[in-house]
């Protein structure tokens, strides 16, 4: 029979007692916040307590940030640093908290104050489902307007331009297309790495359909869908395809091959920018929206502010290898200039259907994965 | 006088039950039942209230076949591959058999996402199995991809699905019958195929059953390998056409449930252990069939965990090489990983032991719906569980305070991962035989002791497998807990997640080889050192 076992019983406290101890105590802004956010739309004692007249607690700023935490937690330490606000961030895939927030604002339990979308879609569809408050007109004209909502419900703070990685190796410079339309030759039969269901793609195709129109962009979906294609789940996938020489080319986001030399500079493989004004040229934003029912307007604007001043932009540009997109901000040293009357921006307001049809325009055209 | 005893116990076993109340002994199944299968009623709710399921049925047949003949291999593969490992570990001579015992169930404790990247960095230019295959004169192919690569990968990644429960099993079997076959003159291989593979179908068919949820419900690696199946519709849809997305996890969870329905009822009827083990069974012999076990050893292991963990080495090294990356950011959350995993896992069988006792002890449909909810509950794409657990936290008035909170997150991987503990915790119950339950009734009349003293002596190698599942499912899970917890909280995988998907892979690679050497302390510690096999 057995023997009672200590070790066991002592294992499982100490798990116990460290968690408690994570918890609570490696984070003690987080705890503030999660009460004060858990208070949702009732008065939190707490908060009250803790300094301001019984309004909402602003010393904190909650975000729910689909863009990494390696990518933008040190500007937000740099925000608190200059105002001594304390933001306490939620991460993960912009969809997945675009439908976390959905679900919560139903609820009428909104935890956060700001959401950080690496998509612009994911945006458009909180805008959609009402979820998004306007944001106020200051900080709306930090950026040009080819970059931000219509509504005012959103505001791009960096982006990314849609480029062709390419194999150094297997690929000759002179062989490389002028035009994003030229993947449909048949000389890129099974050489291309796409991805059919990454937000940038569908982010791409949705601008493509804004200045090409519906039928142009149906007939290159299905030209390149008869080049077979590559699927991939996401661009950083067909980089590291593209310098395994798993396929030549691929459609990817330009600073994912920045960030893949870095970690292996033996890599051979390279950004291929087609001209500004060709569709496959667009930038995709990410952006920031201040959520409806958050009781902290202004610290959410001030943070959204942060990002675009001269600091938060910079950031950016050196650290992310991003366009900054205030106003007057220069591009990062190693990347073209961008001229943002002519590089197309994705607006889904003007499309019929929206991101959906956009989806389904893919899938009929035969790409999948 | 063995009959006069059987029947007196009989009475007296009607008098000792009858203290239970009937409706308890069926209000606790019940009330199990109820919040494991809470997602999926909501899944099934909100696709009902979308309405959109026959309209989507035409995008989502062709992945469903796809997702079907995946699953059909994967699981009858690993079913193999588990019940051969487990017997070679367990039963035999095999050299170094304590090593195998714990390498060989690594291969379950990294993501598949992270897992399947791994495999294919391994076959390219520089990784280890490109380098192999070229040492021979053989060219690596160029991609890697489809049916037979998800197939490869994910039966390299879930057989100790079938090998943790199996060892459990072979741990507590009686080894009289074995040894008697073997002297009327059975070989070893007709011994173990009519003699010791029927005393270990139920166990069999559990854990094939949880391979098989593992792969309708996973997306990870099958959409790295460019295999089409329903995940990615439910994945690709999420945010455009929620109706269809919800359409297509309601095929993945109906599926599901349908085939936990005929693993229930393929069963058959199970018989309790006619009498415990009480001594360790002489090992076979392997002789010079050392050599080839030992290579299919390597074999499993060399593609579940070596190639993987090599591709993940060279990626680290380069981090750490260049001082880009350090252990002292992976310290909070290992501390994190490894206290929510142990935790769940104590939680979770503590709540099916009561399922698993019911299904085996006194059947009924009760009891059967109680374990086809728990089952459920790992039936549902990781994602939507998720969601699904946030919107029913956030719209019940007593739990929605505690929404993104420690104890809905461990209610997240409890629902989630239940089902990994009650194969093992049936047969756990299973392992108690019923003349000793019935000596026990004479001798000690207090219910209490008499559950410390004789059941869970005799319970614990099953019911520490089933834990030791729980925790590995945990150790990586990621879904939930990027949503569900705390604010502020990380762990191993969440920090996986974030550095791959950005493709920071030398961070990607030191937090994976974080997660191998945690699981493998955990599972050396937890699991393995207490559920006897280790002794033998």
């Amino acid at each position: 029979m057995s023997t009672p076992r200590p070790l066991a019983g002592a294992i499982a406290a100490l798990a116990a007692i460290s968690l408690v101890a994570t918890a609570c105590g490696s984070d003690d802004t987080s705890e503030d916040t999660s009460n004060d956010a858990n208070a949702g739309t009732t008065v939190d004692a707490g908060s009250a307590a803790s300094g301001s007249d019984a309004g909402p607690d602003v010393d904190s700023v909650t975000i729910y940030s689909g863009r990494n935490e390696d990518l933008i937690q040190p500007i937000l330490d740099q925000f608190t640093e200059a105002t001594g606000i304390d933001v306490n961030v939620k991460y993960g895939d912009s969809a997945d908290l675009a439908l976390l927030i959905d679900e919560e604002s139903a609820a009428d339990n909104v935890q956060a104050d700001v959401f950080l979308s690496q998509s612009p879609g994911s945006l458009g569809f909180l805008e959609q489902n009402e979820r998004l408050a306007t944001l106020p007109d200051e900080t709306l004209a930090l950026v040009d307007e080819s970059v931000r909502d219509d509504e005012g419900k959103w505001i791009g703070f960096s982006g990314r331009q849609r480029v062709l990685v390419y194999n150094t190796e297997l690929v000759d410079e002179s062989e490389l297309p002028t035009s994003v339309f030229d993947l449909t030759d048949p000389e890129w039969s099974g050489r291309i790495g796409v991805a059919p269901s990454n937000g940038s793609f569908q982010d791409f195709v949705t601008a493509m359909r804004a200045t090409e129109g519906d039928e142009v962009t149906m007939e290159w979906l299905e030209g390149l869908a008869a080049n077979d294609p590559v699927s991939y789940p996401k661009n950083s996938a067909i980089v590291a395809a593209v310098g395994r020489g798993e396929v030549d080319v691929g459609l990817v986001n330009h600073y994912y091959n920045y960030r893949a030399l870095e970690e292996d500079p033996t890599q051979p493989s390279a950004n291929h920018h087609f001209p500004n004004d060709d569709p496959g040229a667009v930038l995709i934003v990410t952006g920031a929206a201040i959520l409806d029912g958050t009781d902290r307007p202004s610290v959410a604007a001030q943070l959204i502010e942060f990002l675009l001043s001269p600091e938060g932009q910079q950031y950016f540009a050196a650290e992310t290898f991003e366009y900054p997109l205030a106003i007057g901000e220069p591009p990062p040293a190693n990347l073209p200039p961008l001229d943002f009357a002519a590089v197309g921006v994705v607006a889904f307001e003007d499309l019929a259907g929206g991101l959906e049809q956009t989806r389904q325009m893919i899938a009929d055209a035969g790409l999948q994965g | 006088m063995p009959t006069v005893t059987t029947t007196g116990a009989a009475a007296m076993s009607g008098v000792w039950d009858r203290r239970i109340s009937p409706v308890a002994r069926h209000l606790v199944p019940i009330a199990i039942a109820v919040v494991f299968s809470g997602p999926a009623a909501f899944v099934l709710w909100r696709t009902f209230r979308l309405g959109a399921l026959s309209e989507s049925l035409d995008e989502i047949i062709d992945p469903l076949w796809r997702t079907i003949q995946l699953a059909v291999l994967v699981s009858a593969t690993a079913a193999v591959i588990g019940t051969g490992l487990a017997w070679l570990t367990t039963r035999t001579d095999l050299p170094g058999r304590r090593f195998w015992r714990v390498v060989l169930i690594l291969p379950l404790v990294l993501p598949s996402f992270v897992g399947a990247a791994a495999f294919i960095a391994g076959l390219a230019p520089g990784g280890i199995i490109h380098d192999a295959l070229e040492s021979i004169g053989i060219d690596a192919p160029r991609r890697f991809r489809g049916l037979g690569a998800a197939w490869l990968v994910l039966t390299a990644f879930t057989y100790p699905y079938v090998l943790l429960p199996v060892t459990a099993r072979f741990a507590n079997l009686p080894a009289n019958l074995d040894e008697s076959a073997r002297m009327l003159g059975l070989s070893s291989t007709a011994t173990f195929l009519r003699v010791t593979l029927p005393q270990l179908r139920p166990a069999i068919l559990g854990g094939s059953l949880l391979v098989f949820l593992y792969t309708v419900s996973d997306f990870g690696a099958v959409q790295l390998l460019g295999y089409d199946t329903l995940t990615r519709v439910v994945y690709a849809t999420r945010q455009t056409n929620r109706a269809l997305s919800f359409a297509a996890a309601s095929v993945v969870l109906i599926l599901a449930l349908a085939v936990v329905a005929l693993e229930r009822s393929q069963r058959g009827a199970a018989q309790p252990d006619r009498r415990a083990t009480v001594r360790p069974m002489r090992p076979i012999r392997l002789g010079w069939r050392a050599m080839p076990a030992l290579l299919a050893c390597t074999v499993v292991a060399g593609i579940g965990l070596v190639v993987p963990v090599a591709s993940l080495g060279t990626w680290a090294q380069r981090g750490l090489a260049e001082g880009r990356i350090g252990f002292g950011e992976l310290i909070d959350p290992t501390i994190s990983t490894a206290s929510v995993s142990v935790i769940a896992a104590v939680v979770a069988v503590g709540v099916v032991l009561p399922v698993a006792i019911a299904t085996t002890r006194r059947p009924s449909p009760s009891s059967q719906a109680a374990a086809v909810a728990v089952i459920g509950g790992f039936a549902i794409p990781g994602l939507v569980l998720a969601l699904a657990l946030a919107v029913l936290t956030l719209n019940t008035p007593a739990l929605s305070r505690w929404y993104q909170t420690l104890p809905v997150l461990i209610g997240a991987y409890v629902i989630h991962f239940g089902s990994q503990a009650l194969a093992s915790s049936e047969s756990a119950v299973r392992a108690v035989p019923a003349n000793l339950r019935e000596s026990g009734r004479l001798l000690e009349p207090r219910r209490g002791r008499r559950w410390f003293h004789v059941d869970l002596p005799l319970m614990r190698p099953g019911l520490v497998a089933g834990g030791g599942l729980v925790m590995l499912a945990t150790l990586k899970e990621l879904p939930a807990t990027l949503l569900l917890s705390p604010i502020g909280f990380s762990t191993l995988a969440t920090e996986i997640w974030a550095s791959y998907e950005e493709g920071f892979y030398a961070a990607t690679g030191l937090a994976s080889l974080v997660l191998i050497m945690l699981s493998a302390l955990l599972t050396w510690a937890l699991v393995l050192r207490r559920s006897d096999v280790i002794r033998s």
